[in-house]
């Protein structure tokens, strides 16, 4: 029960943090989005010793392992377009999809290829 | 008071379908039984027979929404806790990432323009590898549609996550550094997520991934834009 209302308090903390990003995010009329800017911040706080990792872990944690759930709603958002997945929407449905197929080959062979000699040379 | 009650109904049903979706996951653990399109497609099936709009069902739906802003926030944790690993490999997760961006944009433009789509269109596409938040504003600053971005980011994501094993093993691409790149660059939070399920490491390097390929596309497609189109 205590690690239960230690998830929802820390889970508040992390909130706070994404509140304060987006505060940040419209002051400053920047284009990284308020949540990223959030990520930031509470890396530098646990960088700095100011935020200690145990006072985020568990609600990190918890809220890391059901990450897809928290995408759901907004994917059934497909429902208001179910026409694009006919005629020449399902082109560019199928473009989508080679042209992230191809980002994933790509970005992930080069990042493999300098990994994989990295380790040689250091070995 | 209504209202109270189809969102509790929503959030809980929600809760529900993605816990058997789950379950089924671990039974038959094929790329296409992963829980967040199993889930989708069951709630769009339910909705759309019960005749139930989205945004009846988004007055509970939006709750849920609502943990996606500290659900990033709380990516810090994994990556302070992989500082090291990720600080020794930065090259070439720097190049990586780096590569997926500007293939995917070049990949997304070149191909709606060869098929004959308008220049509107082509513009939208191009910001579909990055996180809806940022693929909204490039959009808006290049003149594409941002209801069509928020679909085709939709569409780069779960096609990651359903796609990447079948890809991995095509193309021997094994190293757990390399997977969580490929899966940030290409999916954005939804391939964070999908990197997470593998291990801490694989998700942080996601998120890295995620984080500085949306800072790419946005500085690089304006660019692309004005030569190609």
């Amino acid at each position: 029960m205590l690690t239960f209302f230690k998830i929802i308090f820390q889970i508040v903390i992390l909130y706070i943090i994404f509140l304060l990003g987006q505060w940040i995010q419209q002051s400053l009329h920047l284009f990284i989005p308020g949540s990223v800017i959030g990520m930031i911040i509470l890396f530098l706080l646990l960088l700095l010793n100011i935020v200690k990792p145990f006072w985020i872990d568990l609600g990190a944690k918890f809220i890391i392992r059901h990450l897809a759930f928290f995408f759901i709603p907004m994917t059934v958002g497909v429902i208001d377009y179910l026409d694009l997945f006919k005629g020449d929407g399902l082109l560019l449905v199928i473009i989508v999809i080679i042209s992230t197929l191809l980002v994933m080959i790509s970005s992930g062979l080069v990042s493999q290829w300098l990994v994989q000699r990295k380790e040689i040379n250091n070995d | 008071m209504t209202n109270l009650y189809i969102g509790l109904i929503a959030i809980i049903g929600t809760i529900i379908i993605y816990i058997l979706s789950a379950k089924l996951h671990d039974r038959f653990a094929k790329p296409f039984t992963i829980p967040m399109l199993i889930s989708t497609i069951c709630i769009v099936i339910i909705l759309l027979i019960l005749n139930i709009p989205y945004a009846t069902y988004m007055t509970g739906g939006r709750w849920v929404n609502e943990f996606l802003g500290p659900a990033v926030v709380s990516l810090a944790y994994p990556l302070y806790m992989q500082r090291h690993t990720i600080k020794k490999l930065f090259i070439p997760i720097l190049s990586g990432i780096i590569a997926g961006a500007v293939i995917g944009v070049l990949s997304g433009v070149l191909l709606t323009k060869w098929t004959g789509f308008s220049d509107e269109i082509i513009a939208t596409i191009s910001t579909k590898s990055v996180t809806t938040p940022v693929s909204m504003a490039i959009t808006k600053s290049i003149g594409g549609i941002r209801p069509l971005a928020a679909i085709l980011v939709m569409i780069a994501g779960i096609s990651g996550a359903v796609l990447n094993e079948l890809i991995f093993k095509l193309f021997h691409i094994d190293h757990y550094i390399a997977k969580g790149i490929a899966l940030g660059s290409a999916s954005h939070a939804i391939g964070t997520a999908t990197s997470m399920e593998k291990s801490l490491i694989q998700g942080s390097v996601s998120s890295i991934a995620m984080v500085i390929s949306a800072i790419t596309v946005s500085i690089i497609t304006p660019g692309i834009i004005a030569v190609l189109l």
